[in-house]
């Protein structure tokens, strides 16, 4: 018989890892099935618009150019994202007149309701009804403007405190210069960048690549030991069996003393990051995340 | 000499399973007849080829008809072991251990259990001088004794200092030293201990099926290292009489040689010379116990290759979990 290494080696390889690789063949099926799933749209319900510019401070071309970056977007990231103009009070007695749906008096929690709202029954979302999807109102109200953003989904669990802050900083500081259109696509922007990256999971991802990188350094190290043979011969190997005699065995008290010290005694505590800023469910019953600035 | 077979003509050999003669060619038991041919040491009795003799061998395999010839001047007169521990593993044993041992050592390159490989290990009978000591120990130090204790907010420590002597006389059987220059000393000590309740006496018959050496050196030449295995136990001894103590400071130690003996025997080794990427990695096994003393060889490639499919499976199983789990659902 011919005595191959090469094939041998090789079944060898594949013996090795027999279940490792049907686990991996498993969830790269999983992953395939998850992927088709996720990229198809699965919410015919919702409409197609996603700028709703009711301020009106966005030339037509602007919205235009908006909505068709949208949409190259969400094809991307699997969320939708939309943008909500409003001129409205949404702060004390004023606000409750002006809007029976608000319940506050307070600006941040009516906008934040308002957004809610808007998103539960516009019935947005990507994978299904109040899915996968992102929100930003901004209100220009006299005295009162300023943005929120709500988060579903899986931009919610994506989206931590510092995420939400940095969209709403990218509005606000070019809202503030005068270009509301570039505000607006900042946001849009932000939020591709962000959902693309989120992909791969953010902290538990690098964790996952750290402790892999250990495992297969701590396997192959221990494989790695080539010495065989140790020293197994003992004290009593070579003595011949009840031979030891012992002759003379002394121990005789000298002294003692004593010495004596005083007891002295001695404490610590430590913290935790991560997504799902702002957490909270909307009177619709779906959960959302979010925050707002105002201007 | 060589043992030919009464039946058949063949060449009857020692068996580890069977533990007695066996003729590998007809089957038949203890069917050996000793033929008394002079050996000129440099051709094979039973076929005239050239074999390779060394200074000490005393046993060979014919390179050509694979008998085994055993060199009477050097198993007889002066060179007569006392005592032998014969082969308890044949090589197809030893095979079925190493590929047992080293199931788990998948960086070993492919071949290096592989028949064609293991078929080149050799079964040698190692001279060793053994000894026998009867030595005297003694010992004279100071020890303490630490006691602690609390009362109230402070911490009380009693030393107590004692005068402690022993004295002991203990009896050693059989420390080996190889008695081979080729062998390598420290791998010939981590082959021990052999069971020395399979010591029988020497007959030839044993040596039969495997190759051998006569003592290469005189008993004196290696007696200092019995000496120090001897003096290594001694002081282990005592100081396993000394227990019960925080510390002790040796004030006086000896250890004395009160009477010595020294014996010639022959312990059975199965040598397995792998050869590796220009490298030579030899493999002991101790023909009696099946005591494994080596160093594997490690392939770069399979370190590699093992390595980097692990953690790229693990890295894809753990990623897809994380965006499983996380990013959709």
């Amino acid at each position: 018989m011919d005595y191959d290494v090469k094939k041998e080696a090789r079944r060898q390889y594949l013996h090795y890892f027999r279940i490792l690789f049907p686990v991996l063949g498993v969830m790269v099926v999983l992953l395939a099935v998850a992927l088709a799933v996720s990229s198809r749209r699965g919410n015919g319900e919702a409409p197609q618009e996603r700028v709703y510019d009711y301020a009106d401070v966005l030339t037509d071309q602007e919205e235009e150019s908006l909505r068709e970056l949208i949409q190259k977007t969400e094809k991307k990231v699997h969320c939708d994202i939309v943008l909500v103009t409003i001129r409205e009070p949404m702060e004390g007695e004023e606000a409750i007149r002006s809007n029976p749906n608000l319940r506050h008096t307070d600006w941040e929690l009516n906008m934040r309701d308002r957004a809610d709202d808007f998103y539960d029954e516009n019935l947005f979302g990507y994978n299904k009804v109040h899915g996968n999807g992102v929100l930003l109102l901004d209100n220009w109200y006299e005295g009162q403007a300023g943005s929120h953003l709500c988060t579903t989904g899986s931009v919610y669990n994506r989206f931590g405190d510092w995420e939400i802050d940095q969209v709403l900083d990218e509005v606000y500081t070019r809202v503030e210069a005068g270009n509301v259109a570039d505000a607006y696509s900042a946001y849009v922007r932000y939020v591709g960048r962000i959902m693309r990256r989120g992909i791969s999971g953010g902290m538990s991802a690098l964790a996952a690549l750290v402790i892999s990188t250990l495992a297969a350094v701590i396997f192959v190290l221990t494989k790695m030991k080539g010495e065989i043979g140790s020293n197994t011969v003992t004290e009593n190997t070579y003595v011949a069996e009840g031979s030891l005699e012992m002759k003379e065995q002394k121990d005789e008290f000298l002294r003692k003393n004593v010495t004596s010290v005083k007891i002295e005694s001695s404490s610590g505590g430590g913290g935790s990051h991560g997504g799902g800023g702002g957490g909270h469910v909307s009177h619709s019953g779906v959960s959302h995340g979010g925050g707002s600035r105002r201007r | 000499m060589i043992f030919k077979c009464k039946n058949c003509g063949g060449n009857v050999i020692y068996s580890p399973e069977k533990k007695g003669m066996y003729c590998p060619y007809c089957g038949s038991s203890d069917s050996q007849e000793r033929t008394m041919e002079e050996c000129d040491m440099e051709t094979c009795p039973n076929c005239g080829g050239q074999i390779p003799v060394e200074e000490h061998t005393s046993a060979i395999i014919c390179p050509y008809c694979d008998h085994s010839i055993i060199l009477n001047p050097r198993v007889e007169g002066e060179f007569t072991p006392q005592k032998i521990i014969p082969f308890q593993y044949s090589r197809d044993m030893v095979k079925n251990l190493l590929r047992e041992k080293f199931k788990k050592n998948i960086f070993a390159p492919t071949d290096f259990l592989s028949d064609a490989r293991l078929n080149s290990m050799t079964g040698e009978y190692v001279p060793f001088w053994m000894y026998d000591y009867r030595t005297g120990c003694d010992y004279q130090g100071e020890g303490t004794r630490v006691r602690v204790w609390s009362s109230g907010n402070r911490r009380y420590t009693e030393t107590s200092y004692y005068n402690v002597a022993r004295s002991m006389e203990v009896q050693y059987q059989n420390i080996p030293a190889d008695a081979s220059v080729r062998l390598p000393d420290a791998v010939m000590d981590l082959m021990e201990p052999y069971q020395y309740g399979g010591l029988v006496d020497f007959k030839p018959e044993y040596m039969s099926g495997f190759q051998g050496e006569k003592y290469n050196m005189n008993w004196d030449m290696v007696e200092s290292r019995a000496r120090t295995k001897m003096e290594g136990s001694a002081r282990r001894l005592l100081q396993n009489s000394l227990g019960g103590y925080s510390s002790l400071r040796t004030l006086r130690q000896s250890v004395n040689v009160l009477d010595t003996k020294a014996g010639y025997n022959l312990l059975p080794v199965w040598k397995y010379i792998y050869q590796y990427d220009g490298q030579t990695y030899p493999f002991f096994v101790n023909g009696q116990t099946g005591k494994v003393v080596g160093k594997i060889p490690i392939s770069r490639n399979k370190v590699l290759a093992y390595g980097l499919t692990l953690w790229l499976c693990l890295l894809g199983i753990s990623w897809i979990l994380i965006y499983l789990v996380g990013g959709l659902f």
